[in-house]
């Protein structure tokens, strides 16, 4: 599915915790999830850090859409 | 650590007066045997059959199956779980072998239960076709999850194990007709004759991905979603240590049974002191977070290395996401410089040509493919069906569905029925028994 | 009796040779070259009714018109089987073979049974989508090569099981499928044996080749996110709680769009998750772990980005087959490009 979306010409970024199974299947850009059931928010977590989480890995994962790339990357999260 | 299995091969079943065993007669009295199921009040209903080799009949839901057994000198079968904590894999335990006990829902099914064919077509799919069966079929009251998909199967699971020893105790006091007898001397005190050989561990990847507790296999009672890899001695799995869960598609699951026959570590034993030095297990696991699945790649690696073994083989009671697991650890131990085969199955899809394993490494090259869980498989109406037909397409089986736009309902007005291999009982054997195996076409 | 139809090139079709390279297609009764031998080792099974001969130049040049005007004559044939080849290492014959064989499966669904040497860079672009048995370099093979075709032939046709494309003698098709052991060797004992050759250093066969990765072209990347219009996916089978699009929760072949103009955030018991694959509660309990609209309108309101589709996209992502897998992703291009989406964040499970 990242394939043919990216292969339209539409950047795309794969947000994923089994960062080796998005390499695996041929994602270009992927910024890694914290789990499978929940990738960006530990229920065990308050609110609030869940929404930081969020907040910085999706913001992490636009910035990967505006980065020329020249093969597979994986991006760096802080939290 | 010196185990002696006593076996007594049973020939025949039936339902008597007494309990008991006699040159390969197995007689049970089936209202005792019904007390003791019942003995769990969550248990509402139930009633037991026999069922054999070519026997017109279909099983559905499956949710385990036990091999009867009990301990010599006394203790539960499964220490922690169904008695007291106690070491296994040492001292004498009977067994019932060519038998197990079948535990069957009167009604409900979900992702994780299976189906059992006893003659025909189908019964080639299922290890268990060939054995005489004692079939529970029951049901609970268990409202919370009748409906859900994913179910702990907690009261069926535990009937089972109480049928089990129930059934295995008429043995107790009997001399068993075989001794097969399992012993490992401890790693620092081999003969060099043995130390000479190239060692091996066998890495078993049990499923445990579920994060709330009851639907993962348990290790002594304790659910293998909470522990490290660990070091085990191939008597504990073979003596009931480990049993089975309640959550992965079923050909991929290893029942309690497997686990106490595990033909795997039986071959290994085979092997110890001729061509190979077993050194024993590391029992890792299987999880749904990329920093577990790394945290235990790394330290069954450690382990192996630590160990000294030149091989390991690893095995994942599991596909899909487990596959990550499974690969990550063949490149940890390969990376450590111990030589690894994988044991595993695959998916490729109903069209065959997807990825088989959901991540794949050129060091994983050493691989034996037990079976794919996506073939489609069409069998005929069966004369007698033990559960409920409709639980296949109804209640969300991996390899069951209620409609198909190209295939139709999984379970058709006749009886006769359509699935993926997915929801054969414990089809793929990856225990080691398959003798399936994976081909490009 | 079943019915057949040969494709060859302009030399095998007794044309000429590079001189006649660019000699258009033409469809003739009966057996011409390769035609006659094919036609020996399959006596009493199957006729060839016709013979295509088309210049390698001209199908080179020309495919699409090519492969228009033979699906054109075969319009009004009968045939069971199509045969095109043997090819040998003959580069454009064997993409012709290869062209004009997938456009006649894609058109009639029939077999198609092709045969070329393993340097004929036709293998590598169709083994995927007909028979290509291993050939021979040159026509000095013609007639094994054509044994080959016509044996495999035979068995399709009389229904009779296939082996493996190994053991058949073809290219793998990228297809696997389990089978059983014609001499049952337990899993444990094959292991066993793969084990101790490996220790010792001896040539071992992998039951799973893995195969090499297949990378697509990086996209360009957005200039101006303020400007972008930026589209969540997911593969985590985030759905409104009535699942109107019917979405499978294992295996799946459907997906669904659904409108979230209106809202800050997924609200649990509006939305949940359907995937079988894992514990559902933390996604039922916030689906905006799954589909993080909340974040997304948070960066459209400062305006880091331009505008939040008006739609997210969600299937589920295990046991899905690649095939499916990728006609739903064209699926959900074609709706992208529609709405001028810029870029995807695909949020996986």
């Amino acid at each position: 599915m990242v394939k043919e979306i990216e292969k339209a010409g539409i950047p795309i970024v794969q947000m994923a915790n089994l960062v080796p199974v998005a390499k695996t299947v041929g994602s270009n850009k992927i910024v890694p999830t914290i789990s499978i059931p929940y990738p960006l928010g530990d229920p065990s977590t308050s609110k609030d850090e869940q929404w930081k989480l969020r907040y910085h890995r999706v913001g992490v994962a636009l910035e990967a859409l505006t980065t020329d790339v020249k093969e597979q990357t994986v991006f760096k999260v802080k939290i | 650590m010196k185990l002696e299995l006593g076996n007594f091969y049973v020939k025949d079943i039936t339902f008597g007066e007494k309990t008991s065993y006699s040159n390969g007669l197995l007689t049970i009295n089936k209202e005792e045997a019904l007390n003791v199921v019942k003995e769990d009040e969550h248990i509402t209903v139930a009633d037991l059959f026999i069922v054999k080799p070519g026997d017109n009949v279909r099983l559905v839901p499956v949710k385990e199956a036990i091999e009867p057994r009990a301990r010599a000198e006394g203790g539960p079968v499964f220490p922690g779980v169904t008695g007291d904590l106690m070491q296994s894999g040492n001292g004498r335990t009977l067994a019932l072998k060519d038998c197990s006990v079948l535990v069957v829902g009167k009604h409900w099914g979900g992702f994780q239960d299976g189906l059992i064919d006893m003659s025909g077509e189908g019964a080639k799919y299922t290890y268990y076709s060939q054995l005489k069966n004692i079939v529970l079929v029951a049901d609970t009251d268990e409202e919370f999850e009748k409906r859900e998909q994913q179910k702990k199967n907690k009261a069926l699971r535990w009937a089972g194990m109480r049928l089990a020893e129930y059934i295995g105790s008429c043995v107790k006091d009997l001399e068993p007709e075989e001794i097969e007898t399992f012993e490992l001397e401890p790693i620092t005190k081999r003969s060099d004759s043995i130390n000479n050989l190239p060692s091996v561990v066998l890495v078993l990847q049990p499923q445990s991905q579920m994060e709330e507790l009851g639907y993962n296999d348990l290790i002594y009672g304790w659910d293998s979603n909470r522990m490290l890899p660990t070091f085990m001695h191939p008597n504990e799995v073979l003596d009931g240590a480990i049993i089975s869960g309640s959550f992965m598609p079923c050909s991929s699951k290893w029942a309690t049974y497997d686990f106490q026959n595990f033909p795997m570590i039986k071959r290994l034993y085979e092997e110890h002191g001729k061509t190979l030095n077993f050194l024993g297990i590391i029992m890792s696991n299987l999880n749904v977070a990329l920093d577990q699945k790394e945290r235990a790649a790394l330290l069954v690696a450690q382990m192996a290395k630590s160990l000294g073994a030149d091989s390991a083989i690893v095995a994942e009671e599991g596909y899909g996401n487990p596959d990550a697991d499974f690969i990550a650890c063949i490149v940890a131990l390969e990376d450590a410089g111990v030589k690894t085969i994988g044991l595993t199955n695959e998916c490729t899809g109903r069209d065959g040509a997807s990825q088989p394993l959901v991540t794949l490494d050129s060091k994983a090259d050493a691989i034996v493919s037990c079976g794919d869980v996506s073939q489609l498989i069409e069998l005929p109406p069966m004369e007698t069906v033990l559960g409920e037909l409709e639980s296949l397409g109804r209640d969300g089986f991996a390899g069951g569905w209620a409609g198909d736009e190209i295939l139709g309902p999984s379970v058709r007005e006749d009886g006769s029925i359509i699935m993926e291999n997915n929801s054969m009982f414990c089809g793929d054997q990856i225990v080691g028994w398959s003798t399936k195996t994976v081909k490009e076409f | 009796m079943k019915k057949a139809i040969l494709y060859i090139n302009q030399f095998f079709g007794q044309i000429g040779g590079e001189e006649k390279a660019d000699f258009p297609p033409e469809i003739r009764e009966g057996l011409v070259g390769p035609a006659m031998e094919l036609q020996k080792r399959l006596e009493g099974d199957v006729e060839i009714t016709h013979t295509i001969i088309c210049g390698d130049n001209y199908i080179g040049s020309n495919t699409d018109k090519a492969i228009e005007t033979i699906l054109g004559f075969l319009e009004d044939k009968e045939f069971d089987i199509f045969f095109a080849g043997p090819a040998f290492r003959a580069g454009r014959y064997g993409s012709a073979c290869g062209h004009i064989g997938k456009a006649v499966k894609d058109k009639f669904n029939v077999p198609v049974i092709s045969s070329m040497n393993e340097e004929n860079p036709g293998v590598e672009m169709f083994h995927k989508d007909l028979y290509i048995f291993k050939g021979g370099a040159s026509a000095a093979a013609m007639r094994k090569d054509i044994r080959g075709m016509s044996d495999f032939a035979k068995k399709i046709l009389n229904g009779e099981e296939f082996l493996s494309a190994d053991e058949e003698g073809y290219y793998g098709r990228g297809i696997r499928r389990q089978v059983w052991l014609k001499t049952p060797v337990a899993a444990a004992d094959r292991v066993i044996d793969m084990l101790l050759k490996k220790i010792q250093g001896e040539p071992f066969q992998t039951e799973l080749p893995i195969p090499e990765k297949d990378m697509v072209p990086i996209a360009k990347p957005i200039k101006d996110l303020s400007k972008a219009k930026i589209a969540i996916v997911t593969s985590g089978g985030i759905v409104p709680v009535d699942n109107p699009d019917r979405i499978q929760s294992a295996s799946a072949t459907r997906w669904g769009k659904y409108n979230v103009a209106n809202m800050d955030r997924l609200e649990s018991g509006v939305f949940k998750t359907i995937h079988a694959g894992f514990d559902p509660a933390a996604a039922n309990a916030d689906p905006n772990v799954i589909v993080p609209l909340d974040a997304m309108r948070a960066y459209e309101k400062e305006g880091k980005i331009g505008k939040v589709h008006d739609y997210f996209y969600s299937t589920v992502g295990t046991g899905t087959t690649q095939g499916e897998a990728a006609r739903m992703g064209r699926e959900i291009v074609a709706d992208l490009k529609e709405k001028n989406v810029d870029g995807v964040i695909l949020v996986s499970t």
